[in-house]
């Protein structure tokens, strides 16, 4: 009897397990099919039907050249203000991470406790302020509206801090000291090089938010040729008869383009999630655990 | 490292050179500090502390600059727009708080009861839409949702759905954005709360199992109550991000055909109020009812469930 | 000059806390000093002191007859060898010995030379490309060792480098340690609780508690003559057994719980200062190896001895040796931190209820639990203690 119930619930488990598998992963695999079909042929085949290579160059060919090359110009967009963001969020986090673990200075708790609020805050939240901000400077419509505050990263400051005070014993500091280092000596001889996993995982987090984020540079970019890719699916999506038939006849954006355009915003993120599996998941844990 | 002829003489370990001794230098105390954390202080200032103050300036103030206490938010939560804004993402974030403590701890727990090779794959699997967070997440929904394209459109005839405007009738749109942050969301909270029940000490599963209880058994007495407040911090952090939706009614708003309202959620409103009006008063306004949200939320989590590191 | 001198060096730190409270100390040229303590008694906190890791409160610090208070830690000439080792984790066995070196701007050449020297004699060649991570503790913690050497610094600072070690492993490096410091003639402060290595591994020891050196002197001496109860209990393991007693009219007599003990004349006249104690109470010590089951022969006169009887709780028999735990209705006497970590205040001890002891008798010796037994002691070998002042009666 036991047994049975323990085969019973075994399957009802799995069976469980594999419906929420067709949950998350179907719109995925149905996403990498659209662009094989015609529009045509999405809404009368199979959704799984194999389309043709052929469908897939004219899609592409008309979604990239779609308006002088704007696909690319986003996706160049995008980069530059991920990147941009990124790096100097890592110049300035790494070290206020080491700062507010190893060193003494008035005020250290304060920040710190500023900074965990920042974080958990959703970073939404101070959009419109920011657009406020940025609009009484007459910053809006400049790259740097968007690329300074993605810089502004606490998440970053708070994994590293975590990591310093709980991976780099404050020991191994005395020891450098001891050893005839000042003390820009002890950062960047032996904090700086013990960083390595958590410069990676900081990268890793700020990537993704800063890729997929649409609010801030949808206020402070109102120029298309400024967008980035999230902006750009939606200007996409408003001006085509994709899903509104009446709308925009005369561009040749239809549903397999736009599922170009979507792959092409979410390929990097995805590329990023496959190689960074192990550490990320290891970050969303370090993120908030004190155990 | 090259070996060292022989019959090179070594130098005794006790020489004198080191003995010259270099300047003395004095200790400085505190430089170092606040040298490492300059850069992200004003960071912190500028795109952290700076906005919301401004913010909080503007929305107490007209637009000719003068204080005119809480006049903005009095007018902004009278506006016609405020409550059901607010009533839209309440049923929003009722929905998505209750698929998260129900069907993200069901599935945890299951995850944690199969062999780890196989859970570690199905955890990728339900991570992975993570990747599509934002713009692209909702316009793959637009296509699942469109009866006329989705791999789903059985399903979608069953409720007798023949096209996407029927799919997403503002009714609908609290599942359906619950729907969305589920599929985009969800996996990430797997694999914390998998984390989470990983914790646990395996001998004390194995003793609770001693002491006569069964799987379900040991699930509701020993494991659901030792990740108690991870359970807690999911739901203050899903509350607190639910609270500032925005991307997708917007993008779900540019499909329908003007069908569902641009001030859909509060930071429509408020983004309404801003470009449309051009009225950064109430923006603001309503910018800090959200801001105070968020920080409620930060301030429960940071005072009240010890999860966060502060020494 | 001495190589370290503490004046009145005192730890108070911003939460009123006075971790070392004017600590006197002298290390001369070559000496291995230990300091020794539960652990909070401030050993640590003063050690870092004089690394310039903590800073100092008031009193002065000299190194090599300079004054060192306010200098920062790498320019002391000091080398420090820590609990965790503290190995730079990116750098392999060569880079992290080399380290000091390279601050200082040696050339490479040399630089290189002077670490595979210190490699050889630590045994680490083999190792020297490897990183700390791929390393067993032994082997670490002589890269540490080897770390604090290469740099030929005129002072060592040994944080109790042994005690992440396993028990055999600890024993053999204690000696290794004791030896490369004699090879070396470099003055050494070595902080331990381990009152097995303050023992053995010392010139001198200072015994601390709750921030104050309550005795500095040779471990012999501090062995044979405590000071103190804190430093009798602490020193000897098993701790020497302090019972609560009671001395009659003329000092002649002494009640132990309901047993009279007469004592001999030779006792007065070796401590005249027990006269003083009269129809009072005192505190009697007595180390484990002093006491034999009655009738056991070891080489001296019955009539030479005394005797109290106790009843048998447990017997351990250590092969080499056998420890006897037994109990009598004397009130026993435990000197704080003596097993805990407590060392709040300075009463000199607590009294608890139930009088066990502990004696180390040979291997032949037979003996049952429950067995009511009598001991017997060597009167001379008897401690006196004063119980409210808690300090030894010495003359």
């Amino acid at each position: 009897m036991r047994l049975f119930n323990r085969i019973w619930s075994r399957t009802a488990s799995y069976i469980i397990l594999l419906a929420f598998t067709a949950f998350f992963v179907v719109p995925v695999i149905w996403l990498l099919f659209a662009p094989f079909k015609t529009d045509h042929n999405l809404v009368f085949q199979n959704p799984f039907a194999l389309g043709s290579l052929g469908n897939l160059f004219h899609a592409a060919h008309v979604m990239f050249t779609f308006e002088d090359y704007a696909l690319l110009n986003w996706l160049k967009n995008s980069a530059i203000y991920s990147f941009g963001g990124i790096v100097i969020a890592l110049i300035c986090s790494i070290p206020a991470g080491y700062g507010l673990a190893h060193t003494q200075f008035i005020g250290r708790r304060t920040l710190l406790g500023v900074t965990l609020f920042v974080m958990i805050m959703p970073a939404t939240a101070l959009v419109l302020p920011l657009f406020l901000e940025a609009n009484a400077v007459h910053a809006v419509g400049t790259p740097l509206a968007v690329i300074l505050p993605f810089s502004f990263f606490p998440f970053g400051v708070y994994l590293a801090y975590i990591f310093y005070s709980s991976s780099v014993p404050k020991d191994l500091l005395a020891a450098a000291r001891i050893d005839g280092c000042n003390e820009w000596d002890v950062f960047r001889r032996i904090a700086l090089p013990l960083a390595r996993p958590i410069i990676a995982l900081v990268t890793f987090f700020a990537f993704v938010a800063n890729w997929n984020n649409f609010f801030l540079p949808f206020v402070m970019l109102p120029n298309s040729t400024n967008y980035p890719l999230p902006i750009g699916l939606q200007d996409l999506l408003s001006a085509t008869p994709a899903f509104n038939p009446g709308q925009g006849g005369q561009v040749p954006i239809y549903r397999p383009e736009l599922a170009i355009a979507t792959i092409v915003a979410m390929a990097p993120v995805m590329i990023v999630f496959l190689f960074a599996q192990r550490s990320l998941v290891s970050g969303l844990l370090a993120g908030a655990t004190k155990e | 490292m090259k070996s060292v002829e022989s019959s090179e003489p070594s130098t005794p370990l006790v020489s004198t050179d080191s003995l010259s001794s270099p300047l003395r230098r004095k200790r400085k105390k505190g430089v170092a500090g606040y040298a490492v954390v300059s850069g992200y202080f004003v960071l912190l200032i500028l795109f952290g502390v700076a906005p919301a103050i401004y913010a909080i300036t503007l929305a107490f103030t007209a637009s000719g600059g003068h204080f005119t206490g809480l006049t903005n938010f009095i007018k902004t939560g009278e506006d016609f727009r405020f409550l059901p804004a607010f009533e839209n993402v309440g049923k929003y974030l009722f929905i998505w708080l209750a698929s998260l403590v129900v069907i993200v701890l069901g599935l945890a727990l299951m995850l944690h009861s199969i062999a780890r090779r196989v859970s570690a794959a199905f955890r990728f699997i339900f991570y992975l839409p993570g990747a599509l967070a934002g713009a692209a997440s909702v316009l793959v929904w637009l296509f699942m949702l469109d009866p006329t394209v989705s791999p789903w459109r059985l399903f979608l005839g069953i409720f007798g759905f023949k096209n996407l405007g029927q799919t997403i009738l503002p009714g609908h749109l609290p599942l359906i954005f619950a729907i969305i942050a589920f599929w985009a969301g969800a996996g990430g909270w797997i694999v914390v709360t998998y984390g989470a029940l990983n914790n646990i000490p395996n001998e004390l599963i194995e003793a609770a199992q001693l002491d006569g209880a069964g799987a379900i058994q040991t699930a509701l007495r020993i494991k659901l109550p030792l990740i108690k407040k991870w359970i807690v911090f999911m739901l203050i952090l899903a509350f607190a991000a639910g609270t500032q939706l925005f991307v997708e009614p917007q993008l779900v708003g540019e499909a329908s055909l003007g069908l569902i309202s641009p001030t859909w959620s509060p930071n429509e409103l408020a983004y309404y109020f801003a470009f449309q009006d051009n009225n950064f008063n109430y923006a603001a306004a309503i910018s800090v009812d959200l801001l105070v949200i968020g920080l409620l939320c930060a301030a429960v989590l940071v005072f009240r469930t010890k999860l966060f590191e502060v020494e | 000059m001495a190589p370290v001198s503490l004046e009145k060096l005192t730890k108070v730190y911003p939460n009123g806390f006075e971790a070392v409270h004017e600590f006197n100390l002298e290390v001369a040229d070559g000496e291995f000093m230990i300091l020794v303590g539960p652990s909070g008694c401030g050993k640590t906190t003063a050690m870092r002191m004089v690394a310039g890791l903590e800073e100092i409160t008031s009193g002065v610090l000299r190194i090599n007859g300079e004054v060192m208070n306010d200098v920062s830690p790498r320019d002391r000439d000091i080398a420090m060898v820590f609990q965790n080792y503290a190995l730079y984790p990116h750098m392999t066995v060569g880079e992290n010995i080399g380290f000091a070196l390279k601050m200082k701007h040696t050339p490479k050449a040399e630089i290189e030379k002077k670490v595979r020297e210190t490699t050889e004699i630590l045994g680490l060649t083999e190792w020297i490309d490897r990183k700390p991570g791929q390393l067993s503790g032994g082997q670490r913690q002589r890269v540490a060792m080897g770390r604090a050497i290469v740099r030929e610094p005129k002072v060592f600072l040994m944080d109790e480098p042994l005690s992440n070690l396993d028990a055999k492993l600890r024993v053999q490096m204690r000696a290794e340690v004791a030896r490369i410091q004699r090879r070396l003639g470099v003055a050494t402060i070595y902080v331990t609780h381990d009152q097995v290595e303050a023992m053995t591994m010392g010139d001198r020891v200072a015994v601390m508690r709750a921030g104050l050196v309550l005795q500095c002197d040779k471990p012999q001496t501090i062995y044979d003559h405590p000071l103190n109860l804190f430093v009798a209990g602490f020193m000897g393991s098993p701790s020497m057994n302090l019972f609560e007693a009671r001395l009659s009219e003329g000092s002649t007599t002494l009640f132990l719980g309901t047993q009279r003990i007469v004592l001999p004349p030779t006792v007065l006249t070796a401590k005249p200062s027990l006269a003083q104690f009269a129809n009072r109470d005192v505190v009697v010590g007595i180390r484990p190896e002093s006491l034999a089951v009655a009738g056991t022969a070891t080489g001296e006169r019955p009539e030479d001895l005394i005797f109290f009887e106790g009843d048998v709780d447990l017997v351990e028999a250590l092969g080499s040796e056998i420890l006897v735990h037994f109990s009598t209705d004397a009130l026993r006497v435990e000197a704080e931190g003596m097993y805990s970590d407590d060392a709040e205040g300075l009463n000199a001890g607590s009294i608890t209820q139930r009088g066990e002891g502990v004696a180390r008798v040979s291997p032949e010796t037979q003996v049952v639990i429950g067995e009511h037994v009598r001991l017997q002691v060597n009167p001379k070998r008897l401690f006196f203690f004063d119980p409210t002042s808690g300090l030894a009666l010495t003359e």
